[in-house]
């Protein structure tokens, strides 16, 4: 299969014979994604820019930028992106390695190598929010995992989710437990695809096995490791379901990433117009990777 | 014969992880037998128990957990029809027919995908509201599909791609209109695509927690938003919610056993081939 995402026309017929064509197939998409997405959007940049509540009598008020000023003032917005970024920068790098260096073991074809792949997959389709509520229980002190491992340890268990160092900790740990697998299944299919004679042949040149894997795995591998690391980003931008099921962004504001303050302006504070400022950031944060990373990744395929 | 010990060697290490690695979800199985006693009293999690169902009768009985899991699944299938329908057409558009700025506009609907969910839930809601349908499974399955559709496009453009163009240009020769031809030749030759874009779009729907948090409440709420119910302000119901949780990932592993060939495809969108 080709795998590129190619624009030039095949069509060979005129623009003017295909347009009624191209409205039947592309119009209904792109009036609902219009309407479903791009409406809420614009909506969403009008109320930021209003002191706009939830829930009140009051209508909302013009204040231009006021709300983006605010959140640029307000340390607990910088309290948030300071968590996002230190768990995006401890967490995938983690992912990764651990990921690439299990999708190394798996190239060896030991018994059991097959079912084993296929069994690691699992904990990546277990439901973020389940995997949340999993961590919670294992981590209560008394009668959790935890608590077994100091009991076994002869210590007084701690309890982790009340230590906001831990309960950061724990919320990386919970991630990397449920990422690493899908880090670990990319590459090894991006591995499996390298011709085996690349590696035999390095072998006979006397290369050893660092050098094999620096000089000529490591540089082979370096796309799918970036687009492997990309769609994490992405994802770890929009952490939310575990955390706040794990942690409810506690203790205090040890764990109250982006994603959670900004739900918590909008339907605890009921501040819905900081809120969309917020969320507006946001995605533009996260649009600039991706437009970086998109036109990057698949710059062959989208020229 | 140092081969044979590598490679036993790797077998061991490979064991170890898997094994690690399998920790939660031996919990999750073994606690979701467990009766609540058991639960609370012993002190390790690996300890040898007699197993019991009472968990589980505890969820069907006590708790709205079909009615939840049927509102999940209703959902999770409207909105993969959907997306399946509206985004294959607009794939092949996109693919194969002369559209002007074609590579633009499929670069803005795949962008769309990485704006995080929580920057649209909140407009999502407020436009829900003022149409009067929280709360209902329109508002749901039409949240998903933000999701849904650009996935599915993504997805599908480098299937319709691979297609030879001589197919095409004989069916349109032969007197096909374009909408026979996308049904009759298109739609079966990219069949596999199509199934793991379906599946992975099912999948989203199913495991969506921010949409069904802001969107819906008692009438249309979800089971995995019913699990998280589960750990309550006093007495956390953890045999239930593991339970309950078992019976919702089921069905998620029934599918990644049966697509494995695919899940890299639809994992990745063609980043990485499987």
């Amino acid at each position: 299969m080709q795998n590129k995402l190619d624009f030039t026309d095949r069509s060979g017929g005129g623009i003017s014979r295909h347009l009624f064509d191209n409205v039947i197939f592309l119009g209904p998409t792109l009036i609902f994604l219009f309407a479903i997405l791009i409406y809420p959007l614009i909506y969403s940049l009008y109320v930021s820019f209003h002191d706009w509540k939830l829930v009140s009598t009051v209508p909302p008020k013009l204040i231009g930028f006021t709300n983006y000023i605010n959140a640029l003032k307000d340390p607990l917005f910088w309290n948030a992106l300071r968590i996002q970024v230190t768990f995006i920068l401890i967490a995938i790098p983690l992912e990764l390695i651990i990921g690439l260096l299990v999708a190394l073991l798996f190239q060896v074809e030991f018994f059991g190598n097959r079912i084993m792949r296929t069994l690691l997959l699992i904990p990546f389709f277990v439901l973020p929010s389940l995997s949340g509520l999993m961590w919670r229980f294992m981590l209560q002190p008394r009668y959790g995992l935890i608590g077994n491992i100091y009991y076994l340890l002869n210590m007084e268990p701690v309890d982790w989710l009340s230590n906001p160092r831990l309960t950061f900790l724990a919320v990386i740990l919970q991630d990397i437990w449920r990422t690493w697998p899908f880090m670990f299944i990319t590459l090894y299919a991006a591995l499996s695809n390298f011709p085996k004679e690349l590696k035999e042949s390095a072998e006979i040149d006397g290369a050893n096995k660092i050098q094999v894997f620096l000089k000529i795995i490591l540089p082979l591998l370096t796309p799918a490791i970036v687009v492997a690391c990309f769609l994490r980003l992405i994802d770890a931008l929009r952490i939310f379901s575990e955390v706040y099921v794990m942690t409810e962004g506690g203790p205090g504001h040890a764990t109250t990433f982006l994603s959670i303050y900004i739900y918590k302006n909008a339907f605890r504070f009921f501040n819905i117009g900081y809120a969309n400022s917020m969320g507006y950031m946001l995605t533009i944060i996260a649009l600039l990777i991706s437009f970086y990373a998109l036109s990057k990744i698949y710059k062959e395929e989208l020229s | 014969m140092k081969r044979k010990i590598i490679k036993k060697f790797f077998f061991f290490l490979a064991l170890i992880i898997l094994m690690i690695e399998f920790i939660p979800i031996y919990i999750l199985l073994s606690t979701s037998f467990k009766d609540n006693m058991t639960i609370w009293t012993s002190t390790s999690p690996f300890q040898p128990f007699k197993p019991t169902l009472e968990q589980y009768l505890g969820v069907f009985k006590e708790t709205p957990f079909t009615k939840n899991i049927l509102n999940s699944f209703y959902i999770a299938s409207m909105t993969t029809v959907i997306s399946i329908v509206g985004g294959s057409m607009a794939s092949y558009a996109l693919a194969c027919l002369p559209i002007k700025r074609k590579k633009e506009i499929a670069t803005g609907i795949i962008l769309t995908r990485m704006i995080p969910q929580i920057s649209l839930a909140i407009p999502i809601y407020l436009v829900m509201r003022s149409l009067k349908i929280l709360d209902t499974y329109t508002s749901l399955i039409l949240a998903h599909s933000t999701f849904g559709l650009p996935y599915v496009v993504w997805v599908l453009i480098p299937f319709f791609r691979s297609i030879p163009k001589e197919l095409e240009e004989a069916a349109l020769i032969d007197g096909c209109s374009r909408i026979q031809l996308f049904q009759k030749v298109f739609v079966p030759l990219a069949s596999p695509g199509i199934l793991v874009a379906a599946t992975f779009t099912f999948l989203g729907s199913w495991n969506d927690f921010i949409y069904t948090l802001v969107l819906s409440n008692v009438k249309t709420t979800t089971a995995p938003m019913l699990v998280t119910t589960f750990w309550g302000m006093y007495a956390p119901e953890v045999g239930k919610m593991c339970a309950a949780g078992l019976l919702i990932i089921i069905p998620i592993f029934l599918v990644t056993f049966v697509l494995q060939k695919y899940i890299i495809m639809g994992l990745t969108a063609g980043g990485i081939k499987g």
